[in-house]
């Protein structure tokens, strides 16, 4: 006999034999840890089978495990398809669980210090095994679930389910948007490449302008932690991503599910009448049991989502990693994320406290409080016409904005550097200048100029065009120097050109081999930025020069070229004549002032721009 | 339900499940092949970058092919710097020769070698001296042209013409970070400066190692040529001490040192008459010497006993009894003693202490201030 006062496992196995003791015993466990179901319920639930015992063990679990209380029984069999809720609910958690998962991973790899964080990411990608993948998982997995979150939302709208009893659970859901919103932010920061230090302060300049100046300014040293974003801002982006964060993300997501269990899923708006709830309330040939319906279906989600995320990281997603943040070059054409960039085009639209602040405060506070402002007993689209209406002006107006955020629309930069940039940028938001993707091989050393694509527009023969075009730059006289000099098109460029490594200190324009095609189409992207209205009312009689030397065993060194006559512009706009032509300035011989924008890049053979 | 039958839920999110992690065992094999061409990549870029800051920051004193500017900044671009000898058997023998060169010299300026020892080591001695101007004569008119810009062919290694024992990259890099702040002594233009944030300078760390990265680019391994050797516009300089202007290749202000010649310098201080007060003061470094230097014997010899160099107090008492009748000093005189000590310190090393003094000190003072000296330790008795 046993010294406890229940009979032990040894006397069972004594009185029954080990096969009989040993099942009873997982069977015991099994029913422990699912708060209920032992493997014989399990195996008649995952069978479609009715439960074989009473009282109905299925929904033991809801009520005596935690995950299960956290979800309702049984719902209704009319919300179980794919509408109204297209499990845009579901999936948001979904992701909630796959961000703290694959972050938790990468936690592991990262210190939050300006001096090692970007180092840091390349170890993630070049060193840990699986870490490129992880990382793509989590980024690519952050904006899936912005977008998600934002989607329920707007769904919750449409079907009006935000209506009496559930104004709370919509309001819950709002915070939970901006929480989600801000996390995907703060990681933004993170990798401490060009593109966060940029999209982050871009984001932080709108709460400087917090009026009165005086909280604006501390409100910005305090997220910031300075002046600029620097170790401590690293570090409080840092703690405010995976602390802060997610804990209130965690507390607002208990508060969402407590208040679905107690007013249940609204129903499709033909079915559910204004005050009614399903929680208590469904009529027993309508419930659709937690167990094993909604939980298969759930899993089935959970399943078919994570492979669709691997296939997409594997095979068509890398996370970006731009070069290293350099707080002293700021890059053309940042932007916010994407899901701010609605803020970034308000910001366009003129005074930045009222745009960046109050704008989106308000907006931000009507959609809090619009379940206890709109009254209206119907939840039927044919009964809210005038709402919906309003609704979807809102989502095309924020669509509108956040296109009036890209770097395209409304910055005015000198057509020649934006054309340099054009050509040279690195690798910045999946795009990059129009050189690096030319195949190494193919940036054959020599001098090429878009002199050589125009006459081929125009039909003429290369050689002779391309002799003509060297005489041109060689002797024409284009300007004349301050001390009585004349000067050509070549000597502006060769002086401007530092010349010292090039072989020749003279410019020899020669046809583009013909076995470097893809140098030929980037040439013709040059050429045809000169044909944009921008261009060539800024740029008169413009070329564009490419000089591609050999630096390094392996590193070749590309020198961009952008020639033309200087104009009339005023205000940063070219002052037109009547026919709508550019005015030339001239110098006091009558000849037109040639001037020169150079920039130059290096490209080594195993940058791998063009196998992006 | 979007699926309604449980059973094609539960196949279809098998199937999913099975399929992820198939493939990420396929992800999993491919990671090797994968990191290492992602690294390749990312090194390529730290060179992209670090040709853009190099081609910014330091093409006006190195060139924009690294190959130096005269009187500027030495060639990184260079077989030196990467330490490419085009003769290493040649380097290798001289090296030998020119070892057991300094141990003979050493060993016949004892007074107690033996005379048919002296005439062996003479023999000896010139042998050495014809073999290395064989080996030279073979050697340095093939890189004439590199000579005449400073190189040095006995020593075609940076790294070891400076004393640095860990990697190419760490010497650029720390190079980068400090700067040279003493170099300022032997480059006319300007020292290298400090580059690092940490140190002042405008670079970030970052931006530091991606320089470094695209510095040792420019390596040939084994395909270095003499062409590159010759394309250098500038060598290096070995630091120098800005104190003893020899070491700088300048030549000292004031009068000819006294050398390393022991015999010489006895014969010279002989026809002088030492003052015991200025000794002292040199000894100290409160004057300078006759070559304009401040002689540094007081920074480890001094008044109390110290573990790097004996007390000066009772230096004489020590010298006239050569430590004891110590057998490796039998037929020194005491002055011979002094001045060897002096002149060649490593010759013979005080027991218990270790062969730290500095050699050389015979170039920074005259025979003048050598017979100060004398006078000066011949009253430290005790």
């Amino acid at each position: 006999m046993s010294v406890l006062p229940f009979p032990s496992f040894l006397d069972d196995v004594k009185e029954k034999g080990v096969k009989k003791a040993v099942f009873e015993l997982v069977d015991e466990s099994v029913e422990r840890l699912t708060a209920g179901m032992n493997i014989q319920d399990i195996r008649e639930a995952l069978r479609g089978e009715a439960a074989s015992r009473k009282p109905n063990p299925r929904l033991q679990p809801h009520a005596d495990g935690f995950w299960l209380h956290m979800r309702p029984s049984y719902f209704h069999a009319d919300m179980t398809g794919l509408y109204p809720t297209f499990r845009l609910g579901w999936l948001s958690t979904y992701f909630v669980f796959f961000e703290t998962i694959t972050g938790m991973l990468l936690m592991i790899w990262y210190t939050p210090s300006p001096l090692v964080a970007y180092q840091n990411m390349v170890d993630i990608v070049t060193r840990v095994p699986m870490g490129q993948l992880v990382r793509d998982l989590h980024r690519l997995g952050a904006e899936a679930m912005v977008l998600i979150v934002a989607l329920h939302m707007v769904r919750t709208f449409f079907t009006g389910s935000y209506k009496k009893p559930r104004q709370f659970t919509w309001f819950t859901g709002l915070i939970l948007l901006l929480i989600t919103g801000f996390l995907s932010f703060s990681g933004y920061l993170l990798p401490w490449d060009q593109l966060a230090l940029w999209a982050v302060t871009i984001g932080a300049s709108m709460i400087e302008a917090t009026p009165p100046a005086v909280v604006g300014e501390n409100l910005n040293l305090l997220v910031r932690g300075g002046p600029d974003i620097g170790a401590n801002g690293l570090l409080r982006f840092y703690l405010l991503h995976v602390l802060l964060l997610p804990a209130l993300l965690f507390v607002f997501t208990g508060v969402h599910y407590y208040k679905v269990i107690i007013h249940g899923h609204s129903l499709p708006p033909r079915k559910e009448n204004i005050g009614e709830d399903t929680a208590k309330r469904v009529p027993l040939d309508k419930r659709v049991y937690f167990i094993p319906d909604i939980l298969t279906s759930e899993m089935m989600w959970v399943a078919v989502t994570t492979l669709i995320l691997v296939v997409l990281c594997i095979w068509f997603y890398d996370a970006p990693l731009e070069h290293h943040a350099d707080p002293q070059i700021t890059p053309l054409g940042t932007t916010a994320p994407w899901y701010f960039l609605w803020l970034q085009g308000a910001l366009k639209l003129g005074d930045k406290v009222f745009w960046g602040l109050i704008f989106p405060g308000i907006l931000l506070g009507i959609l809090a409080v619009w379940p206890y402002l709109d009254l209206t007993p119907s939840r039927r689209y044919a009964d809210r016409r005038i709402v919906i209406t309003l609704f979807l002006i809102l989502i095309s107006f924020t669509t509108y904005l956040s296109y009036m955020g890209l770097a395209e629309f409304g910055v005015n930069t000198s057509a020649d550097a934006e054309i340099l940039f054009e050509m040279t940028f690195p690798p910045a938001h999946n795009h990059m200048g129009k050189i690096l993707p030319v195949p190494y091989s193919q940036l054959v050393p020599g001098m090429y100029t878009t002199a050589q694509i125009a006459a081929e527009e125009h039909g003429e023969d290369i050689g002779a065009a391309l002799d003509a075009f060297n005489q041109d730059v060689d002797t024409r006289v284009v300007a004349e120097t301050g001390t009585g000099e004349l000067t050509t098109t070549e000597a502006i460029v060769a002086a401007e050109l530092t010349v010292d490594h090039l072989s020749t200190s003279s410019l020899n324009f020669a046809p583009i081999p013909a076995d470097a095609p893809e140098l030929h189409h980037a040439m013709e992207l040059f050429y045809q930025k000169f044909l944009t209205e921008k261009a060539s009312n800024e740029l008169l009689n413009p070329w564009g020069g490419v000089v591609i030397t050999q630096h390094q065993e392996g590193l070749k060194r590309i020198d961009v070229i952008v020639s033309w006559d200087e104009v009339v512009i005023e205000n940063g706009f070219p002052v037109l004549d009547e026919n709508g032509e550019p005015i030339p300035v001239l110098d006091a011989n009558g000849n037109p002032i040639r001037r020169s924008n150079i920039t130059h890049l290096f490209i080594h053979e195993d940058g791998g721009y063009f196998s992006l | 339900m979007l699926i309604p039958n449980i059973e094609n839920r539960i196949t279809l999110g098998i199937v999913a499940f099975v399929t992820t992690m198939v493939l990420l065992g396929w992800a999993a094999i491919n990671e090797g092949g994968r990191m290492v061409a992602l690294e390749d990549t990312f090194h390529a870029r730290a060179i992209e970058q670090g040709a853009s800051l190099f081609a910014a920051n330091c093409t006006r004193c190195h060139g924009e092919d690294g190959r130096g500017r005269e009187n500027f900044g030495p060639a990184l671009n260079s077989p030196y710097f990467f330490g490419h000898d085009f003769f290493p058997e040649i380097t290798d023998q001289i090296t030998r020769l020119t070892t057991e060169q300094v141990a003979l010299t050493a060993e016949r300026i004892r007074p107690s070698v033996a005379a048919d020892r002296a005439t062996e080591i003479d023999a000896r001695l010139a042998e050495i001296e014809t073999r290395i101007n064989e080996l030279n004569a073979e050697r340095n008119p093939q890189l004439q042209a590199a000579i005449d810009k400073g190189y040095n062919p006995q020593s075609p290694i940076r790294l070891n013409s400076v004393g640095w024992g860990g990697t190419l990259h760490a010497y650029v890099y720390t190079t980068l970070e400090h700067g040279r702040p003493a170099s300022i002594s032997y480059w006319p233009n300007g020292p290298m400066v400090a580059w690092s944030q940490t140190a002042g300078g405008p670079l970030r760390s970052d931006q530091l190692v991606d320089i470094a990265d695209y510095i040792l680019n420019w390596d040939k391994g084994d395909n270095w040529t003499l062409e590159d050797l010759f394309a250098v516009r500038q060598f290096p300089k070995v630091p120098c001490d800005p104190s003893n202007p020899l070491s700088c290749g300048i030549a000292p202000a004031g009068e000819p040192p006294v050398g390393s010649d022991v015999n010489a310098a006895l014969t010279a201080i002989a026809a002088l008459t030492g003052d015991a007060a200025r000794g002292d003061q040199l000894y100290h470094g409160q004057v300078r010497s006759g070559t304009d230097n401040a002689l540094p014997c007081a920074a480890c010899h001094q008044a109390e006993v110290n573990g790097v160099g004996p007390m000066t107090a009772g230096t004489w008492t020590r010298a006239e009894s050569l430590h004891d009748g110590d057998p490796a000093l039998a037929g020194y005189t005491p002055e011979f003693y002094l001045v060897e000590a002096i002149l060649l310190p490593g010759n013979y090393v005080v027991p218990n202490f270790s062969n730290a003094m500095q050699a050389g000190l015979g170039d920074l003072m005259t025979p003048q201030d050598l017979a100060d000296i004398v006078a000066y330790l011949k009253t430290q008795t005790q």
